[in-house]
């Protein structure tokens, strides 16, 4: 039979719209998310820029509330859960266990679909009326607040929720049905373990944010009265549904930046990383305690003081798995050959210096006592930031890094990739250090006006939010410009043993030309490299 | 400088509080300081200095493992365990509490007395008296907040929440801030109260005034 070999037809449509292929749907998350990213971080300016002064000269309070509301909303729902588990799990977590593709292709493409629309329902907040209660929409306010906001917001919760049942799903399988033959789950690369137990924390978190932001719609708009309590209803049980989606969806924005760690750590100090097993089911143990800390948001919400002290317990006990693995990273510098390239800056230094930050502050409060002053102050946002943006946001930055030339086939500009981790280590402490003062002196959070004696404080905090402004906008053009015009990269530049290295670079549509067979741990002993390019000495 | 650190302590208990928060903080402190030692001290020692330089071969370590699995656990656990105390304290108010009725409206704090007089966002307190607040709301949540005692609870429609506060002697004369910190709209960052610091007889004096003037 006469076999009549036929190219491909290309076009936009084809390649990108109706592709059903994990890379390109992860890069497709990927560069919608830094969209969002950008946007999410305007508004972050805007807020501090209105920080300036203490008597709100700037915008009004009403549009200050809808500006720290789209921040945060943005930054949660629309960047750094869909960067990670959407443009890093999607590209990396099929080529990392040696398979095709995810297990459901189509269904992947479809979550892809539901984020934009959903990340797009509530940018267009910004002309039809932006949501104004905070990310948290506590009612009763969230019930009383006018126009379109809330209704979009609710409306971009739910398709964004449902992207990532369905992308949690759709990791689990693939993670369980489609390792290539010899990687068991003792040998499953760290960031794939990471990404298997967020997916689990989405699949049974999530369903409970649907159901506190439905049940908020129809009261406002179908006289329901879930949380009306002179009828009977009552608003903190919509905490109860948000905080049990919410605290787990913390984790949900850090096990994978924790697996994006564990990946670039070794490599870089090529040496094998200490205390697999211990990091592995560390995720394990945070995935599972995640679910038992959620009311120590609500300490002062109305509960009883001591109904709060087995959550204190458990949020002080999670702190344990998260310090074992810091002490394994630790651990694997120890003894390395430790090049400073740009991601390993970002996840040694930028990361660990800065996330312990966070983790110790919310050892301090998620003690009782000290929660009943520094909740709702902005000792809880610097928490946050810390745990966020010298947490989640550090490790995209080193995971973009690291993975670019694998993506693009190309390499980064490294003295801008050097300047811009400088920027954000530096723009980091002045941005969120000086919020730990305020919070102690008492300034709460979400005061578009405040006493004249925050003023300094808050003026060192928009200093330094420009600077991450500035060295965003650094790392935007510096991804843009490489990919095109960058040095060509060689497969495996880093040396990492990893299956996504083990293919070409950008990898084949099929990712693979043969199955890998998997025979050890990707974690080494490293071999002596034998001056392979890429890796200039230290 | 103002706005640095936490404001002076009016009660015993907000003392007991910060005691418990400088205990914490010493013991953070230090496992922050080792931490961030160790890793500058890793990255400066272990630099690659030869690019075909390659790390020790070693996958881990068992005694290490559970040494620093089980240190934190029990520094944690103990940690809470002292709170514990304090938290009782807070929430069983001494039985000859003065107990003042507050709620939270858009966007203002009333605050009621047993006498019936009601007064907005500036109230005073008795000093050496263990005054309870019985918080809630009339319409949205609100939080009523006194950083001077490092305790709040949240106005929230439908329940009751309290706390009890007992002003010491030395402090009357003392003009407290008592800011609403859980968001409640547009009004939210001007619904800051007072709570005024006065002697027994001052006190009495002041809630009659009070009377007076709403009649």
């Amino acid at each position: 039979m006469e076999t009549v070999l036929q190219r491909p037809r290309r076009s936009f449509l084809r390649d990108w719209v109706f592709t059903v292929d994990h890379k390109k749907i992860g890069i497709m998350y990927g560069v919608t998310a830094l969209f969002f990213f950008l946007i999410g971080g305007l508004f972050a300016l805007l807020v501090r820029t209105e920080l300036l002064t203490p008597d709100g000269r700037f915008v009004s309070v009403q549009t200050y509330n809808e500006f720290y509301t789209m921040h945060a909303s943005i930054m949660v729902f629309a960047v750094i859960i869909p960067i990670l588990t959407g443009a890093f799990g999607n590209y990396l977590v099929p080529l990392q266990i040696g398979a095709r593709d995810m297990a459901f292709p189509r269904m992947n493409a479809l979550s892809y679909w539901l984020y934009l629309i959903g990340g797009l329902v509530l940018f267009s907040s910004m002309f039809f009326g932006m949501p104004d209660a905070g990310w948290t929409s506590y009612p009763p306010y969230s019930i009383q607040s006018e126009g379109p906001g809330i209704d979009l917001w609710v409306t971009s919760i739910h398709l964004v929720g449902l992207s990532s049942i369905l992308g949690s799903i759709n990791f689990i399988v693939t993670i369980h049905r489609m390792r290539a033959p010899g990687l068991t789950y003792n040998r499953l690369p760290l960031f794939t373990w990471s990404m298997m137990v967020t997916a689990f924390m989405q699949l049974f978190a999530t369903p409970a944010l649907a159901g506190a932001v439905t049940t908020l719609l129809t009261d406002r708009h179908w006289h329901t009265v879930f949380y009306t309590a002179s009828a009977g209803g009552d608003p903190m049980m919509y905490q109860h549904l948000f905080w049990f989606y919410s605290h787990p969806a913390v984790y949900i924005m850090i096990l994978p930046a924790f697996g994006i760690i564990s990946e670039v750590i070794p490599v870089f100090a090529r040496k094998p990383i200490f205390g697999y097993h211990a990091i592995a089911y560390s995720s394990v143990a945070i995935g599972f305690l995640g679910f038992f800390v959620w009311a120590h948001h609500m300490f002062v919400a109305g509960m009883q003081l001591s109904a709060g002290i087995p959550f204190m317990i458990s949020s002080l006990i999670i702190a344990v798995p998260t310090s074992v693995k810091i002490f394994n990273w630790l651990a694997t510098l120890w003894g390395g050959a430790v090049a400073y390239e740009v991601p390993l800056m970002f996840a040694a230094l930028g990361f660990i210096g800065s996330f312990i930050i966070g983790g110790f502050s919310g050892v301090l409060i998620a003690a009782v006592p000290l929660d009943l002053h520094l909740h709702d102050t902005y000792f809880i946002v610097a928490h946050i930031h810390y745990v966020l943006f010298g947490g989640s946001v550090m490790c995209v930055m080193a995971g973009l890094y690291y993975w670019f030339p694998k993506v693009t086939g190309r390499m980064y500009n490294n003295k801008l990739g050097h300047l811009s981790f400088w920027l954000y280590f530096i723009g980091t402490q002045i941005t969120f250090f000086p919020m730990h003062f305020v919070g102690l002196a008492g300034m709460p959070r979400r005061y578009a006006l405040y006493a004249p004696e925050f003023q300094f404080w808050n003026d060192v905090s928009t200093v330094g939010a420009y600077i991450l402004g500035a060295a965003t906008l650094i790392v935007i053009f510096n991804l843009a410009w490489s990919a095109v015009y960058g040095k060509e990269a060689a497969a495996n530049p880093w040396g990492a043993r990893t299956l996504e290295w083990q293919t070409s670079s950008p990898p084949p549509a099929h990712n693979f030309d043969k199955i890998p067979v998997v025979t050890e741990n990707p974690y080494g002993p490293y071999d002596k490299p034998e001056g392979e390019p890429g890796l200039s000495p230290a | 400088m103002g706005g640095t650190w936490l404001p002076p302590a009016l009660t015993q208990m907000a003392r007991e509080a910060d005691t418990l928060f400088y205990v914490m903080l010493a013991v953070v402190t230090v496992f922050f300081v080792i931490v961030e030692v160790l890793l500058v001290t890793f990255l400066i020692r272990y630099r690659r200095s030869r690019q075909r330089q390659v790390g020790v071969a070693v996958h881990g370590n068992n005694k290490l493992e559970v040494v620093w699995t089980l240190i934190p656990a029990v520094i944690l656990v103990l940690m809470g365990a002292f709170g514990v105390k304090y938290v009782y304290a807070v929430q069983n108010p001494p039985a000859n509490s003065y107990v003042v009725h507050v709620t939270g409206h858009e966007w203002f704090w009333e605050v009621e007395y047993p006498n019936g007089v009601k007064v907005q966002n500036d109230f005073a307190i008795p000093a050496g008296v263990p005054v309870l607040f019985d918080i809630t709301s009339q319409d949205v949540i609100h939080g009523f907040y006194i950083p001077a005692v490092r305790l709040q609870q949240d106005a929230v429609p439908g329940h009751l929440t309290q706390f009890y506060v007992t002003a010491d002697p030395k402090d009357i004369g003392q003009t407290l801030p008592v800011p609403c910190d859980q968001f409640c709209g547009q009004g939210h960052p001007t619904m800051v109260g007072s709570m005024k610091v006065l002697s027994q007889a001052d006190f009495d004096a002041w809630l009659q005034q009070q009377k007076e003037k709403s009649q």
